[in-house]
């Protein structure tokens, strides 16, 4: 899977890079537009991550150029303001997705991964870890074959977890995917706070094997070995 | 400087030219006064001599009318010298003509009745040209009725009124003059506070808008004008204040995070640890991190209200609807406390607002209730109609907030108990971005002592018709 970079903040494109790189992801560097497009010309890409701030020309501009002259891949828009004209301006110029700087890397992870699959089929009726499952079908969770009493709440969030399983998600992913907020703020956090350790009581306390891990800082995670 | 005494020397232009036109109306009036009242006069004399005349008229045995000699010795002769005098038949003959008409006749042909019931007075002009004043009078003498016409020349009576004139013109120039500098020095002590108000506002800067104009006279319009421009200080004073306020405190609560980071990173790096402990490290500068994103993310939000620059999405819906989402999406906070929150109101009271934006305003709202509430309290939250607004209140069982600093808490980085509440988790900005958020959508939102101890917020929003419940949604900009 290769990945375009367009990013001129070369402390933030390295970083970017290397995190992509770690996650099995080629990822080529281009510090402006017009280097972009050449690299587009003699590359195949399966995704462009985009920064709306370039110099010289906007990234927007550079999207529209990308665009006409036939690329296929989905793109993401990285921008720095938060302002909803540049979010439509940049899905009216052809962008997949947005990104709001800062970001959490695990939600450009999350979003890179989701472009990547737009067309893989639906995942199936279970999901599965360790010795952990969950029934979409029938809503219901069960650990090491004892059935987990589970909130509708605590269903979608572990629900979310399992999906990600092995990718740290952050409070901005499970506020806009589980509680469904456009906005995350603070009482939502800590809101998210009370119900992993809820969940996690409930997932975690009677078995020896821990799955739900806390990364500070960043967010959680649903793997089975320890960090 | 130029254009205070041009105010002064036109308010003295106005003054004298009013003042002149006055005057030279006065002496206009006053001098047809005395011309009326002079040619009064010399009628009034003409009468008394033709009855004097009358009584000294007589016809001698001939048949000629003679006036009598002695009549030159009365005390009044200068005066009777200037007199023209002619007597006529009522027919027209001419039976006496003094030596002053010089064979001129004084009148011409006598008109029907002319002074047989009274003493009839008119001007006439002698064929040299001179004007006088005229009087004739029917008297009989003999048995002959004789038409006596007496008359004075008004040329001296001209003369004094042209005098009299010439006097009080002469009055004039220098009245003006006196007028104009009593009216200079008026406008100058009139307008002197202006000019000292001008002065001191010159010398007020951003730096010490404590200064204020100076008010002579409270009570006078430039006096209504330098409080009105005082309060403006104020109002000034006040908001720079807050903004210094705000910059001190906003780079206060910036650095502390930076500081962590930076502490925690440089300590991290002192000595070598285990990667367990570097994860630790590095998680806790991240916490930072995300302490400082939330915190200009805040601000940039308040600011660009302040700027007048959010996209709204208005729809219209329930507000007990959305107390009741809050309610659900906070109430997990409220169990973990042991906390129980009440909910109840009007379903039908419809608001339209931004209803993230609204959300996340009451969101900051019920979870400062939580936090500051004791554990196992109650908090009451009530929807209801009031006029044409709906008030959300959420009440808690908190400690009461005194009234001087109920407003103060809506102020961004206002803490009550400044260490307390950062280990809460607060940044400082929760019910600021509140006020904001219900601001922005129209709303108000006010803070007042809890009916059972504890303290009520007060959102009050706009209440929409249920019609335009069914209207469309539709972008609106604010």
């Amino acid at each position: 899977m290769n990945i375009l970079l367009v990013e001129d903040e070369r402390k933030l494109a390295e970083a970017v890079a290397e995190g992509l790189h770690g996650e099995g992801y080629a990822v080529t560097l281009s510090p402006s537009g017009e280097d972009a497009l050449s690299s587009l010309r003699s590359h195949h890409f399966d995704l462009i991550l985009l920064d709306v701030m370039l110099p010289a020309r906007s990234g927007l501009e550079v999207l529209g150029d990308m665009r006409r002259t036939g690329l296929k891949a989905p793109v993401l828009i990285l921008t720095s303001r938060d302002s909803i004209e540049d979010r439509v301006l940049g899905l009216d110029a052809g962008a997949d997705d947005y990104l709001v700087k800062p970001f959490a890397f695990p939600e450009l992870l999350a979003r890179v991964r989701a472009l990547m699959r737009r067309n893989l089929p639906a995942a199936s009726s279970s999901l599965q870890i360790a010795d952990l499952t969950l029934e979409l079908d029938g809503r219901t969770a069960a650990r090491g074959g004892k059935r987990l009493e589970l909130t509708a709440r605590e269903f979608d969030l572990l629900e979310y977890l399992l999906l990600n399983r092995g990718s740290v998600v952050s409070r901005e992913m499970l506020a806009r995917e589980v509680w469904k907020q456009v906005m995350r703020y603070t009482p939502l956090d800590n809101v998210i706070d009370v119900q992993i350790t809820r969940l996690r009581r409930k997932l975690d306390s009677d078995f020896q094997k821990k799955l739900l891990h806390t990364v500070r800082g960043v967010g959680f995670v649903l793997r089975e070995d320890e960090p | 400087m130029l254009r205070y005494s041009d105010v002064r020397h036109r308010l003295t232009l106005w003054y004298v030219s009013v003042f002149g036109l006055v005057l030279l109306l006065f002496i206009c009036g006053a001098t047809l006064l005395e011309y009326w009242q002079l040619t009064r006069q010399a009628y009034h004399a003409a009468i008394q001599d033709i009855e004097t005349a009358e009584g000294l008229l007589a016809f001698t045995p001939d048949g000629r009318l003679v006036l009598h000699e002695e009549y030159h010795n009365h005390p009044e002769s200068i005066l009777l010298l200037d007199r023209y005098m002619e007597v006529l038949t009522p027919k027209g003959q001419v039976l006496l003509r003094n030596d002053k008409l010089q064979g001129q006749d004084l009148g011409g042909s006598p008109f029907p009745d002319e002074g047989l019931l009274s003493y009839h007075e008119r001007r006439v002009r002698l064929r040299d040209g001179t004007r006088l004043l005229l009087i004739s009078h029917i008297h009989s003498i003999g048995n002959r009725p004789l038409l006596i016409r007496l008359a004075y020349s008004s040329t001296p009576i001209e003369h004094g009124v042209l005098q009299f004139l010439g006097l009080l013109l002469l009055a004039v120039p220098p009245a003006l003059l006196f007028a104009g500098l009593a009216g200079y020095r008026m406008a100058f002590r009139v307008l002197r506070p202006l000019e000292k108000m001008a002065l001191r506002a010159e010398t007020i800067t951003a730096s010490d808008l404590d200064q204020r104009l100076p008010v002579e006279n409270p009570d006078d319009e430039l006096g209504h004008m330098a409080r009105v421009l005082n309060d403006l200080l104020q109002r000034l004073q006040d908001s720079f204040d807050n903004l210094k306020r705000f910059t001190a405190d906003a780079s206060h609560e910036l650095r502390t995070p930076l500081t962590s980071i930076r502490s925690v990173g440089e300590v991290g790096l002192q000595r070598l640890h285990t990667p367990e402990e570097y994860r630790d490290i590095i998680g806790s500068m991240l916490e930072e991190v995300t302490r400082l994103t939330e915190m200009v993310d805040g601000l940039l939000s308040i600011s660009r209200a302040d700027a007048r620059q959010v996209t709204l999405h208005k729809t219209t819906f329930s507000a007990l609807d959305l107390a009741r989402e809050v309610v659900a999406l906070l109430g997990l906070l409220a169990e973990e406390k042991g906390q129980h929150i009440q909910i109840e109101g009007e379903a039908n009271l419809f608001v339209n607002a931004d209803r993230m934006v609204l959300q996340r305003g009451l969101a900051n709202i019920v979870e400062n209730a939580i936090k500051y509430g004791p554990g196992a309290s109650l908090i009451s939250i009530h929807v209801r109609g009031s006029g044409g607004y709906v008030d959300i209140s959420v009440e808690d069982r908190g400690e009461t907030i005194s009234e001087d600093l109920r407003q103060k808490v809506f102020e961004r980085f206002f803490r009550i108990d400044a260490s307390r509440s950062r280990e809460a988790g607060g940044s400082g900005l929760g019910l600021a971005i509140a006020k904001w958020a219900i601001e922005v959508n129209g709303g108000s939102v006010s803070l007042r002592a809890g009916q059972d101890g504890g303290n009520c917020f007060v959102i009050r929003i706009p209440v929409v018709s249920q019609e335009a419940k069914a209207s469309e949604e539709k972008p609106f900009h604010v």
